[in-house]
């Protein structure tokens, strides 16, 4: 069904295009697709995906997704809204485990490891790959307690009654780290001096920088974020973008966006989702920007379709 | 309306008009506080206030709101007023009407004049019939003021004329009870300022969307003056019966008051109260010369402080447990079920349950620990229901969020669920503590003691505490011993006519009432505190 779809949206697009070769580009796909495999680039590939399927019940919502993501580098997921880009990140951190009806088939490898193995810790790969959700979900804690929850958690900070009885509290250390993931998220200028009220009294932009603070607190290798920029005005957005290519450096970060110039700018490479949940093109984010070998993704990058 | 009175020269003649229907309203208002206040005796409506017999003036003013309300009624309908009426007031209201007078016309037809059941359930009928009528079929500002008006105007008129006075009293053919004017009077009063107060609030609002808006506005809200006037009315009630008793013989000053000796394993303290409280603290006794309930008191409290300890952790732990744990489907179908059919369980049955069950096991004999269990089993029920909704209604956002971080799903639960959802739980301890505090039933069947407790009875359950060297290794006699409560105390006093008069049963009822309302108190600040802490 989705062929004939394919077919008769090429027609359309081709008619007015020029019709070089033979070559149609139903046979473009197929060659691209074939290259993701072993797309190119330099150094290790720090999340190897195969063959990815999900199903919503019967509803299809990822077909036979195969893509490598490098280490310390930016990819960018863009396509229209509904063809999957939440799904898909979320099989990266196993978060679809939680919808009952999700059903995953495939493989994803993080540092060579199998994430879908039975004996999988779930807690463990959580703390490796972060996640900023698509809408903000800070906790109804003050803004302190919603940064360094993860690491309180995690034991990596020791602030409880009998820690501070016994002199041993991490409160210094604490109120650094606070600050270091608030700093890097723009968001310490607009809080530093309401650190204890409580994070649900914040606009909707601020809680999702908040959102991404509490995240980066935690130290993940892995940051996958669903449009961390939607709520936010272009300078908050500038300063999310400056972060995302500063974390590059350190993190593997995996960004959906609806935004191309966005996509164009931060990211490093981009995988073109479509319709149907297919992966319809990845690769070098100058290539699918400014040559595309898919007729759909170049509609869709430059507006013609999504 | 609001184009009438703009183009209309004669501004000061509206606002006059307008003004008299609002303070019809105003007038109606103030008439069914002061019917709600003579119902429970705050006011002695057989009385004269300066010379004038206070029902002749009350059904003065009614005449005077309904023909107020009849000529403006009228004059809207003359075009004198400048009003927005529709063609007619409606079925709803016409049916109301047509209820009402149904049951003056029968009253009238059976009570006054006297006629069989054929005569005055047809005059019952034509009654309703010409109500309906009268409120549907004329245009709506004569079809709402003029039923209205002749039905105060009536009552009015026979408050007014005497013809029901101080001495009136009614005694209803085929029931053995008769009405007395101190309940006649105000319930007349207070139907018909009721009944002016939608008419006139409806008035003021030129009929129309916004009269109905106003007229339905002033029936919530007197409904709501006289849920309130109820609730008051029984608070004052107890008090102005209660207080007497309880404030006998109060001194204040250093060493006044009674000792008391503290302990606790073993280390001992005395202190002196600088307040002397005999009601308060005294038990019943011979010697003393005000009797008081302070055993009564020192067990209810330690009721419900023992029953919330043994329910609140078991409760909370089956709500997390239900909530978070237990797929969604037959098996906690069941058991909500379960918990609900336990909640309405007679208190009764808790009752024999406990003492079929725990007495033999604690001993053999009535104590305080059996009563705390029973009223602990009472209680949890709620605290597992009203628990398992709070944590439900917890959003999902924030499991999975901190999922995402890295958190295992027992701290999740720990530091994201329980907080988010403790004014639930607290919600629904306040409700039970409510319920299990006043129990009477329960506590005869497994610890009550004394009818009469002196105060040498006063359960001391914290010096009780003593270390054995023995498994328990910590016992305390007084948990072991019977006790006395408030409810039961006071259901001794009024059932047994034993250990004093009517007035002390009113005392203790006011100190339960203060007991409880204390409990309330404490619940809802904390509710407060946490609901704060998560939202600001
Ligand atoms: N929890 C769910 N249960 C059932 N179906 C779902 C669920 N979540 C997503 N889907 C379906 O899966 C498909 C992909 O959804 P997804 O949220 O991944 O899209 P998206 O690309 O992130 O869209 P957007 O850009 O609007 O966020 C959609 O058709 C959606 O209806
Ligand atoms: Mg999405």
């Amino acid at each position: 069904m989705s062929t004939e779809l394919n077919e008769t949206q090429t027609e359309a697009a081709q008619s007015p295009a020029e019709l070089g070769g033979a070559t149609t580009v139903g046979e473009t796909d197929e060659r691209t697709r074939a290259e993701w495999v072993d797309h190119e680039f330099d150094g290790d590939a720090k999340i190897a995906v195969e063959d990815l399927n999900v199903y919503y019940g019967d509803d299809h919502a990822l077909t036979d997704i195969s893509m490598e993501i490098p280490e310390g580098s930016v990819t960018a997921l863009i396509g229209p809204s509904g063809c999957g880009k939440s799904t898909f990140l979320r099989c990266l951190n196993r978060m679809n485990d939680r919808i009952g009806s999700a059903r995953i088939e495939g493989s994803v490898r993080i540092d060579g490891e199998e994430v879908y193995r039975d004996r999988a810790d779930l807690v463990e790969l959580r703390k490796r790959v972060g996640m900023v959700f698509q809408q903000p979900n800070p906790f109804p804690k003050s803004i302190r307690d919603n940064v360094s929850y993860g690491p309180r958690k995690h034991g990596d900070l020791d602030t409880t009654f009998l820690s501070r009885l016994l002199g041993r509290d991490d409160v210094d250390e604490e109120a650094s780290l606070v600050e270091e993931a608030l700093e890097q998220a723009a968001l310490w200028e607009e809080v530093n001096d309401r650190l204890d009220d409580n994070a649900l009294g914040l606009s909707g932009g601020q809680q999702q920088r908040l959102c991404i603070a509490r995240c980066l607190a935690t130290d993940p290798d892995v940051i996958l974020m669903d449009e961390p920029a939607s709520a936010l005005d272009p300078i908050a957005t500038a300063k999310i973008e400056d972060l995302i290519e500063e974390l590059a450096e350190e993190y593997t970060v995996v960004v959906v966006t609806h935004n191309m110039q966005q996509a164009a700018r931060v990211s490093d490479q981009t995988a073109v989702f479509l319709t149907g949940g297919e992966l319809v093109e990845y690769g070098d984010t100058d290539q699918i920007f400014e040559n595309p070998e898919s007729q759909r993704v170049e509609d869709y990058v430059t507006g013609k379709f999504g | 309306m609001s184009g009438a009175t703009e183009y209309d020269l004669v501004r000061e003649d509206t606002s006059t008009l307008e003004l008299g229907a609002g303070a019809t309203v105003g007038f109606a208002v103030v008439l069914f506080g002061f019917g709600l206040a003579g119902l429970f005796e705050l006011v002695a409506v057989t009385e004269s206030v300066a010379g004038v017999q206070l029902p002749r003036l009350l059904g003065g003013l009614l005449t005077l709101a309904s023909a107020a309300l009849a000529w403006f009624g009228v004059a809207s309908h003359r075009g004198l007023v400048p009003t927005d009426p529709r063609p007619s007031a409606g079925v709803v209201a016409a049916t109301g009407a047509a209820g009402v007078w149904f049951v003056v016309g029968g009253l009238v037809g059976s009570q006054t004049l006297g006629f069989g059941t054929v005569g005055w359930l047809a005059l019952a009928l034509l009654a309703g019939a010409v109500g309906f009528a009268a409120t549907a079929l004329p245009r709506e500002d004569l079809g709402t003021t003029l039923p209205v008006a002749a039905l105060t105007g009536l009552g009015g008129l026979a408050l007014l004329t005497d013809v029901i006075g101080p001495d009136w009293a009614w005694s209803p053919v085929g029931l053995r009870a008769t009405f007395a004017a101190p309940i006649a009077i105000p319930i007349i009063v207070l139907f018909c300022s009721l009944l002016v107060g939608w008419a006139g609030a409806k008035a003021y609002g030129g009929f129309g969307a916004r009269g109905r808006h106003l007229g339905a506005y002033a029936l919530v809200y007197l409904n709501v003056l006289s849920i309130l006037g109820v609730l008051v009315g029984l608070l004052a009630f107890v008090f102005t019966k209660g207080a007497p008793v309880v404030v006998q013989g109060i001194t204040v000053g250093p060493g006044a008051g009674p000792e008391t000796t503290i302990r606790l394993f073993g280390f001992a303290h005395t202190v002196v109260w600088p307040v002397d409280w005999p009601f308060v603290m005294n038990g019943v006794s011979l010697y003393a010369e005000v009797s008081g309930v302070l055993p009564a008191i020192v067990g209810t409290v330690w009721l419900v402080v023992g029953a919330v300890l043994f329910a609140v952790p078991l409760g909370v732990g089956a709500a997390v447990f239900l909530a978070e744990y237990a797929e969604e489907g037959r098996f906690t179908q069941v058991v909500e079920v379960a918990t609900n059919a336990l909640w309405s369980t007679p208190s009764i049955v808790f009752g024999l349950f406990g003492y079929a069950f725990l007495v033999p096991r604690f001993g053999g004999s009535k104590s305080l620990l059996s009563g705390m269990l029973t009223l602990g089993f009472m209680l949890l029920p709620l605290v597992v229901i009203t628990s398992r909704e709070a944590m439900l209604a917890v959003p999902d956002d924030y499991r999975d969020a901190s999922a995402a971080l890295g958190v295992s799903k027992w701290q999740t639960i720990r530091s994201v669920v329980v907080p988010a959802s403790l004014p639930g739980v607290i919600t629904g301890v306040i409700l039970g503590v409510g319920r299990i505090a006043g129990e009477t039933a329960p506590i005869l069947l497994t610890m009550a003691g004394a009818t009469e407790p002196s105060a040498a009875e006063t359960a001391d359950v914290v010096g009780g505490f003593a270390l054995s060297s023995s498994p328990p290794f910590v016992t305390n006699p007084a948990l072991l011993e019977a006790t006395s409560a408030l409810p039961y105390q006071l259901y001794a006093i009024i059932s047994a006519g034993v250990g004093g008069d009517a007035a002390f049963g009113w005392g203790t009822a006011l100190v339960l009432l203060v007991v409880v309302l204390t409990f309330y108190a404490v619940g809802i600040a904390s509710r407060t505190y946490f609901r704060r802490k998560l939202h600001e």
